[in-house]
């Protein structure tokens, strides 16, 4: 017992001093230095971050799994006291998985695709604990029963492709669990889920940290995650840990510049960008071998001094107790930052919303046949199935403005897009732009419409076609479409470039010389290059890092007020949307669900989608109090969606419509129309839907409410 | 499954008809003269225009193809009458007859046999049956008035059976000059018929024909050379496949170390050398060791070719070319499958050693160490299953190359094998024969295909259950 | 002065691309077995480009035939017996790897037998001699409109090997692109297609062309296009499913792209580095036929020096004479290990540097 006692005032983690090198041709690289934290019970630490710092080479450090060329330069990692660097073989096996377990970024590909999830939970109870295959069976099945899996027994014989993304997850963090490890690394646990499930999974683990007494280590890019499962927070940058404070501290108090420009860098949601502006923090991360002298921060920060150049500042305890690696810590102070010129915007040209319609849609649907794999269906004697990708899409684009499209992945966002602009041909409906029918495919397209109609990408990787250099891909579309003469063609991309942001040093280069907002960029300005009027943006942020994010609105949003393009613009993420549009329409299993201006979507009438949606954003902010509504089960099939209301399977507001929502099973919801052309595709009437209350309550507003 | 079924079936189908047509028009469009083949460079052109249309070949090539293909007694059956196959218990090859009314199965001759002409049995030029016996011999009978006119040139002709299984046309009192090659030499035949087309059912109805080289039905040569080059692989196969699989494994886990360094760049070479130069150079060691007789008893006559143990002045056997020669002497299958398997060997270990390398660095091999289990664990249980997915298929498809191969090595060692069938009768530009090996190859290559696709469905769950 | 000096920018732009095709080039430097594997394939090119201006003797040469007409034997060899071949073919001073039965030098017919595979293509034309008259192709009948009278062969750089899988990459490319990036019926057409030609195994196919076509470079040639291109096709045709669904191919087809500017602009040169190891390696299978072929009695046309058929011809001395069959045996594997070893190591490279 006494023993015991001790061991709760013992941190299960220490890191002191941290250093991780990699070998590489030539020398070597130092992936991370200096990190010190030491982790307890119960607590958990975020370890944030944007891509680059060396988030997760800590974890790999602390597992000692660091691959073939890598390994701890310094420092050391004590675990429950005993030191981890080092240890090799048998006793370095007998920890792993058995004290300190590990939850990864993708669960489909962590997991073995050809062993049942059975075998591979029950090998860790069967190697480890020494039991027989019925008891670590039991164990398991328990185990699942505690992440709230449905059917685990069942779960047991299947393999990981059969059960859905936010099931494999369960099935990770429950393999994790089965030996009650002291230690829990979790590498981005959540960002290749959708938010609904996203939320449902930090649900999980903020509850299993409370019971299992775990201490957990959390990485993740994401503050707004961090804020809801960390009590504390490593901030860090370039290979270094700059600040580490209470998850309270971090986004009340930041201490270090870095942690303040990260913070600017995200839209707060509710923020738009008539009243908000996001601030992007200048430069990019330092790749390993490339770091400066002086402070790692310092060619990025607003506050450098020359100290900062000369002497690289050491990890100082505040007063508060917080550490900070920052010479000047104490003397700035977040609240009198004031932006610097060049990332002031474009004063926005007069109101958008009034104008004449650019794009009229109305009852756009998009079936896909999917062949059947039967006999009959082989010999062509069933009707194919088909998939209802898009259905009864119905909207128009004021020119000049915004419309946000949001909703979970396979709602169908994309293809109506892709729809749109002629990647995909049209099922039924009609669809209008600038007086042109575009349900055509692009083939019958004329050039005037293409031109008129172009097309941004997600995936700065691939957005650029890896062989051609800049000028040769933004200047192939004025080529293609004679908008330019040739010998001029140079220049123009010159021109194009610089409102892009990039110089004309930018202009021979190709993809792989390029960062991937510098990508992004070009992408951008070839889908201008050809002057279209409107320009369809598919998730253009949503792969890069937040301070890159917010450059690339701010982008956006100049562009739009320099050439007064239009824009579709499609997101996952509820925040940049609201920020970015004047519109917006939440899509869910191929139906637009709900359709207005952004300010209307955001507050109640809500449709209860759009609720639960808006229940599951992780905000940056942990002060800020959500109503937590939980959606039931997984996406249904769009090969066979349910009857009536699509959403009818997993609405948690069903129960609000007389007998139990048969209404909803059978007939399909009518359209319930608000004012400003706010509309609501629900059974529940006007009045039920106007009472919802607001899912987002500021710390300011519930003052205000104090007050009263 | 039922659409991959399907569509595996007619694929199959369709390809064979394909090959099938490019082999027959490669050898059509050839300025390679069969006759020549038949008849020795020294033949006159009038016996090789004659042996040219005994052998049917003065028919349009697209009309012998379909003949090839779906047979061509439907076809004649208004000129000959209800023609028939009867199968001959002798010589263990099918006849053709024709069945008349009366029940009895007739073949046809013209009266030219001097013995015949003398008794009084039959004058020149007129028409006899064969009338055949149960026993598969037959007696000659008069055939009587059996001439027909024909409309458009109002000759008098006569289509019958010979007694080569050709469709024949005669003409009364007349025909042409033919020159039929028998084991004495060239015989000179007048009054023989105008025209000939070599009766057959067609593949599709069983019937592969005759090879012009041997004389002998396809069907009967074939299917030996067929289990000989089958046991020949199969040995290789059964050796390589276990070393190969174990080699590559072990090298994939030991990325980097020397012996994967030795055994990556043994296999390569080894895979670089062509099965020739690695077939002599083996007949060359083990020649070597026999001369010095450094290994008595374990190495004799039997290993080697023929053509190598002419060098040593030592008396050959005629078994060699027998068909049935490996099962006699067994040892003459020890060099040729070890020169398959040095070529193969280093194949597979390359593709088994990569698709290991990949899969231990995949993100569940490192989910499954950082479990803590240990590594004969990692390695066999989560590892080598996914690791087999990629050589399995690949293995499967390089059979088809191992055909290939076959052909060499069979060539150098004198195996009578498929490998040296084809060979010699694509030299002799014998379409049946090469057509049905070709066809048996096609089929080798697509059912082992269809095999590794199976065994790629069964190892890997996505795609069984999906 | 009439010359007119090139614009500051554009020769100040030119640097810069080669400087860049360099870079490409210099990753091989990184890999030793690129290195090693090169420094192979370079030494028979050497032997071969050496051997078109000097070898010790001349390779086709059969100095031990007939000795009235041998001034070479009377002069310096004067007692060879040339009934007893062991004597004649034996290594001695003047040649220093031997004779073949002949009476060739192995040495020279060493160098020389990469000029075929390697260096050039010789395409006969119409003679009177009959012997020939098997190789004369269409495309023979038609060259001999064009060139004077007195010419009876056309030679043409670039060695039947590199010919052969240009013909292939050429045939693959274009068919594996379409299919992959058409998809749907056109696809299942080329790849049925492709698939009967791979299920015809290749050395059959080889015969049966020769057999029929008869020998001769430009036979060989087509034989190993026809070979190599459903190989081709299917990777390109992988390459491509990847590659399309690439967003800049969708940018190009939003863009209104015809389909052959998709195919050869925006997803060939992203194929190309995958394509090119595979060509290269497809010389080292395509020299490796052509000896097994050369070997079967099927190969080049005599009677310049061809490795293969050096083996085949020297096999029956393989125990009195052994070299005559190890030196072309050796040549043909070098030759393949190198081209083996140096795609290996541009393919270890390619990947390492994509990452």
């Amino acid at each position: 017992m006494a023993e015991d006692k001790s061991k709760k005032d013992q941190p299960v983690l220490e890191v002191k001093d941290l250093a991780v090198a990699y070998k590489i041709r030539g020398g070597e690289v130092e992936a991370v230095q200096n990190v010190s934290f030491d982790l307890h019970r119960g607590e958990s630490i975020g370890i944030v971050g944007e891509s680059g710092c060396g988030k997760s080479t800590v974890a790999w450090a602390i597992l000692n799994f660091l691959g073939d060329n890598g390994y701890v330069k310094k420092g050391s990692v004590l675990f429950q006291g005993e030191e981890l660097v080092g240890k090799e073989g048998e006793e370095l096996r007998k920890i792993r998985g058995n004290s300190i377990a590990m939850v990864y970024q993708d669960p489909m590909q962590a997991l073995n695709p050809s062993l049942t999830l059975g075998t591979q939970m029950k090998e860790v109870l069967t190697v480890h604990r020494g039991m027989s295959d019925e008891e670590a069976a039991e164990r398991c099945i328990k185990m699942l029963e505690r992440v709230y899996m449905p059917d685990p027994a069942n779960v047991l014989l299947r393999y990981p492709h059969q059960i859905s993304g936010g099931q494999q997850q369960r099935v990770v963090i429950a393999m994790a669990l089965l030996t009650n490890p002291a230690l829990l690394v979790m590498d981005e646990p959540t960002t290749a889920l959708d938010v609904t499930v996203e939320a449902a999974v930090l649900d999980l683990i903020a509850e299993l940290r409370r019971e299992f007494d775990t201490a957990i280590m959390y990485i993740s890019h994401n503050l707004g995650v961090v804020a809801r499962v960390c009590n504390f927070v490593n901030v860090m940058y370039a290979g270094e840990m700059v600040e580490r404070a209470p998850v309270e501290d971090i986004f009340a108090r930041p201490q270090h510049p870095y942690t303040q420009g990260l913070i600017r860098c995200v839209p707060k949601l509710g923020a738009d960008k008539a009243s908000a502006q996001l601030y992007p923090i200048r430069g990019r991360v330092p790749p390993p071998n490339d770091r400066p002298s002086g402070c790692v921060y310092g060619p990025r920060c607003d506050y450098v001094q020359d100290r900062c150049i000369q002497e690289r500042p050491q990890v100082r305890i505040l007063p508060n107790g917080n550490a900070v690696r920052c010479h000047f810590a104490e003397e700035i102070d977040p609240a009198e930052w004031v932006p610097s010129e060049d990332i002031q915007l474009k004063a926005p040209v007069g109101d958008v919303s009034k104008n004449e319609s650019i794009m009229t849609v109305k009852a756009l649907k998009k079936y896909y046949d999917v062949p059947g794999n039967s006999i009959r269906a082989v010999f062509g004697l069933e009707a194919p199935k088909q998939v209802k990708a898009v259905e009864d899409a119905t909207f128009s684009v004021p020119r000049g403005s915004t419309l946000g499209i949001v909703g979970e992945s396979g709602c169908g966002k994309s293809t109506l897009i892709k729809t749109l602009i002629g990647l995909e041909e049209t099922t039924d409906g009609e669809a209008e732009f600038i007086g042109h029918d575009i349900t055509t495919a692009l083939s019958d397209r004329s050039n005037e419409l293409i031109q008129e109609l172009q097309m941004v990408f997600q995936n700065p990787d691939s957005t650029m076609n890896p062989s051609y250099t800049v000028v040769q891909q933004i200047g192939r579309p004025m080529k293609r479409f004679n908008t330019v003469p040739n010998d001029q063609i140079r220049g123009e991309v010159i021109k194009l470039l610089e409102s892009m942001r990039l110089g004309e040093n930018y202009l021979d280069r190709l993809p792989r010389q390029l960062s991937g907002g510098e990508k992004q960029r070009v992408g951008i300005a070839r889908a201008l290059a050809s002057r279209p009027d409107l320009v369809l943006c598919d998730e253009p942020v949503s792969a890069l890092d937040v301070s890159v994010q917010a450059a690339i609105l701010n982008l956006l949003i100049d562009i739009q007020r320099e050439f007064g393009t239009t824009m579709v613009f499609i997101a996952h993420d509820l925040s940049v949307v609201r920020f970015f549009s004047d519109n917006i329409a939440v899509m869910y299993l191929g139906q637009i669900m709900e359709i207005g201006p952004a300010e209307a979507i955001y507050s109640p009438a809500y449709h209860p989608y759009t609720e639960a949606l808006l229940s599951a954003v992780p905000i940056p902010d942990p002060t800020v109090e959500q109503k937590r509504i939980r959606l039931e089960g997984t996406v249904p099939s769009a090969l066979n969606p349910p009857s009536g209301c699509r959403f009818h399977t997993r609405c948690p507001r069903r129960a609000l419509m007389p007998d139990g929502g048969k209404a909803c099973e059978t007939e399909i919801p009518p359209w319930r129309e608000f004012e400003n052309g706010h509309r609501i595709f629900c059974h529940l009437p006007k009045e039920t839907l106007e009472s919802f209350e607001p899912v987002i309550t500021l710390a300011s507003d519930k003052e205000a409410v104090a007050a009263d | 499954m039922a659409r991959f079924l399907m569509r595996s079936v007619i694929s199959t189908l369709v390809t064979m008809l394909i090959v099938s047509a490019l082999v027959f028009t490669l050898l059509e469009v050839s300025g390679r003269d069969v006759t020549v083949q038949i008849l020795g460079v020294f033949a006159t052109p009038e016996q090789k225009e004659s042996l040219r249309k005994q052998l049917g070949l003065d028919q349009p090539g697209f009309v012998r193809y379909i003949d090839w293909l779906v047979g061509n007694d439907w076809r004649l059956r208004d000129e000959l009458g209800n023609v028939q196959t009867v199968f001959n218990e002798i010589s263990q090859e099918p006849e053709w007859y024709v069945l008349l009314d009366d029940g009895r199965f007739v073949r046809h001759e013209v009266c030219s046999r001097v013995e015949d002409i003398d008794s009084g049995f039959c004058q020149p030029g007129e028409m006899l049956y064969l009338v055949r016996n149960e026993d598969a011999s037959f007696f000659r009978e008069n055939a009587g008035d059996v001439w027909t006119t024909d409309p458009e040139t109002g000759e008098s002709v006569f289509w019958g059976v010979d007694i080569g299984n050709r469709a024949a046309k005669w003409v009364e009192g007349g025909g042409d000059t033919a020159f039929v090659s028998t084991q004495t030499g060239v015989q000179e035949l007048t009054g023989a018929a105008v025209q000939w087309i070599p009766l057959r059912k067609g593949l599709l109805r069983g019937d592969a024909g005759v090879s012009l080289k041997t004389t002998r039905p396809v069907s009967k040569t074939l299917p030996i050379r067929i289990r000989n080059s089958a046991i020949l692989a199969g040995l290789a196969f059964i050796v390589v496949m276990p070393l190969a699989l174990f080699l590559g494994i072990l090298t994939g886990i030991n990325e980097g170390s020397f012996f994967d360094r030795f055994t990556s760049v043994t296999s390569l070479a080894l895979t670089a050398t062509p099965e020739f130069v690695t077939g002599v150079l083996l007949i060359l060691v083990v020649g070597i060791y026999w001369s010095n007789n450094w290994l008595p008893g374990l190495v004799e006559a039997g290993f080697l070719p023929d053509w190598a143990l002419e060098s040593f002045k030592v008396p050959t056997t005629t078994l060699a070319d027998s068909p049935n020669a490996i099962f006699e002497k067994p040892k003459e299958l020890i060099l040729p499958v070890l020169t398959l398997t040095a070529v193969e060997l280093g194949y597979i270990v390359r593709m088994t050693r990569a698709s290991m390398v990949e899969v231990m660095a995949a993100p569940y091999i490192r989910t499954a160490i950082i479990k803590g289990m240990p590594f004969r664990r990692v390695v066999f249980r989560h590892a080598v299953r996914n690791a087999l997915l990629a050589p399995i298929t690949i293995i499967m498809l390089h059979i088809n190359y191992l055909v290939g191969g076959l052909v060499v090595v069979e060539v150098i060692f004198g195996f009578q094998g498929l490998g040296k069938f084809i060979f010699d009768h694509s030299i002799f530009g014998d379409p049946n024969a090469v057509e049905a090996a070709a066809m048996v190859t096609v089929l080798i290559a697509i059912v082992t295909r269809l095999l590794g696709d199976l065994a790629y469905t069964f190892l890997n769950p996505r795609i069984r259950y999906a | 002065m009439t010359t007119t000096v090139q614009p500051e920018s554009a020769a100040s732009r030119q640097p810069s691309r080669l400087a860049k095709i360099w870079n490409n080039v210099s990753i091989i430097f990184d890999s030793p077995v690129a290195m090693v594997g090169l420094a192979i394939v370079l030494f028979w090119f050497g032997m071969a480009i050496l051997s078109l201006f000097w070898t010790p003797h001349d390779p086709n040469e059969q100095y031990f035939r007939d000795q009235r007409r041998s001034a070479y034997i009377m002069t310096y060899l004067p007692w060879i017996d040339l009934e007893d071949y062991d004597e004649v073919t034996r290594p001695k001073p003047e040649f220093l790897l031997g004779t073949d039965k002949t009476g060739r030098d192995l040495l020279s017919r060493v160098m020389a037998g990469g000029q075929v595979v390697l260096l050039k293509t010789r395409i006969p034309l119409p003679t009177d001699d009959v012997r020939r008259q098997d190789e004369i192709s269409a495309l023979s009948r038609l060259l001999d409109r064009f060139v004077p009278e007195e010419w009876d062969e056309v030679v043409v750089p670039g060695g039947v090997a590199i010919w052969g899988v240009i013909g292939s990459l050429v045939v693959g490319t274009t068919f594996g692109l379409l299919a992959g990036y058409k998809g749907g019926w056109t696809e299942q057409i080329v790849m049925q297609i492709m698939d009967a030609l791979v299920a015809f195994p290749r050395i059959v196919l080889y015969i049966v062309v020769i057999a029929s076509l008869g020998q001769g470079d430009l036979v060989i040639i087509i034989a190993i296009t026809v070979t190599g291109a459903p190989g081709i096709a299917r990777l390109s045709r992988s390459l491509a499913l990847d590659i399309k669904t690439r967003d800049y191919i969708r940018a190009a087809e939003t863009r209104g792209e015809g389909l052959l500017y998709i195919m050869f602009r925006e997803i060939l040169p992203n194929a190309r580095g995958p394509l090119l190891v595979d060509a290269m390696l497809r010389v080292g299978y395509a020299i490796f036929t052509i000896g097994t072929l050369g070997f079967l009695g099927l190969g080049l046309q005599p009677p310049e020096p061809d490795w293969g058929s050096m083996v085949n011809d020297g096999r029956e001395l393989i125990f009195s004479q052994p070299n005559i069959v190890i030196w072309p045996a050796i040549a043909i594997s070098t030759l393949v290990i190198g081209l083996n070893l140096f795609a290996d190591g541009v393919r270890e490279e390619l990947s390492r540097y994509q990452k």
